[in-house]
């Protein structure tokens, strides 16, 4: 008929349902507990994930590409015009060497063979 | 560390930050609705709320931190406090330092709720309807790439989402169980006193 507990006596309905809201509580707190934990590690995944994608949208990753093939193409259409014989490619390449001013005068070398 | 690293960071924070923001932004306006199901208490809704606002705040400090110490960028930690303080896009950058004090705001007075009183939480809790729309102008006008697609579609989510949940609020109106009593006891109230 009833459960004492505590100098307290309630129905055995009433445990029941005192029970299934125990219950209910802790399991809404597990799932508040693994969506808080689920969030956290999806948004350090998420900077991971956003700062790689950014890295290759950004401005000026995907046009130095566009800029260096019109320039190619440039390079080629004056190499054609000014060498109408000419029509072998041989692709081109970016100079190593930074092209520098000299002030310095000129030096003669004398000797050798 | 490598600066191109820290610049990628940043921004991969911000955008975290934001869709943490919105998302908080959306669980305060269902937890204002009082939005509940059998498998969905409602303290679960208030409960996430908390926890992705404090996650929102360690988010956006890794966003500013990145930024400040970032040698390329030169921002400086005045420009994180002072409002557009900064050389690098005054304004979007200044406003970015709004949302951010608006943000702490929010907070430190949701965690000393019990010593401002109810009222005043509330007032400043308001605040949070203009941090989130400064934050999203923040990441328009100084993202280097926010035009591009995919920051884009984010921002334009974010943006629906909370749209979305203020349209509903706006429609639902006040979904306080007391809220009848509490009306026809202040009108009851009213007419005793114009007698």
């Amino acid at each position: 008929m009833a459960l004492g507990g505590g100098g307290n006596t309630y129905p055995m309905q009433m445990m029941d349902t005192v029970q299934d809201r125990v219950r209910a509580r802790d399991g809404a707190m597990r799932l508040l507990n693994r969506m808080t934990t689920g969030a956290a590690v999806s948004a350090l995944v998420g900077v991971g994930v956003l700062g790689a994608v950014s890295a290759h949208t950004i401005p000026g990753a995907t046009s130095t590409s566009t800029a260096s093939t019109s320039t190619a193409s440039a390079s080629i259409t004056s190499s054609s015009t000014s060498s109408s014989t000419s029509t072998s490619s041989s692709g081109l390449q970016s100079s190593t060497t930074p092209v520098t001013s000299s002030s310095s005068s000129g030096v003669a070398v004398s000797g050798g063979s | 560390m490598d600066n191109t690293l820290l610049w990628y960071t940043t921004r991969g924070a911000g955008a975290v930050t934001l869709v943490l923001l919105s998302a908080v932004v959306v669980l305060g306006i269902l937890s204002v609705l009082r939005v509940q199901s059998a498998g969905w208490p409602r303290f679960l809704t208030v409960g996430l709320h908390r926890n992705l606002a404090l996650m929102t705040i360690v988010f956006l400090a890794l966003h500013i931190v990145t930024a400040v110490i970032d040698p390329f960028t030169h921002l400086g930690w005045l420009a994180a406090v002072v409002p557009f303080s900064s050389y690098y896009r005054t304004f979007w950058l200044g406003l970015g330092t709004v949302a951010f004090e608006l943000l702490l705001a929010i907070v430190v007075t949701s965690l000393v709720r019990g010593f401002i009183g109810q009222s005043a939480w509330r007032l400043v809790h308001w605040l949070s309807y203009a941090s989130w729309p400064v934050a999203v102008l923040h990441g328009f006008g100084t993202g280097t790439d926010a035009w591009s697609a995919w920051l884009f579609g984010l921002q334009a989510v974010c943006i629906v989402s909370v749209a979305a949940a203020a349209g509903y609020r706006l429609m639902a109106g006040s979904r306080d169980p007391l809220a009848a009593a509490r009306s026809s006891f202040q009108a009851g109230v009213d007419r005793r006193e114009s007698k």
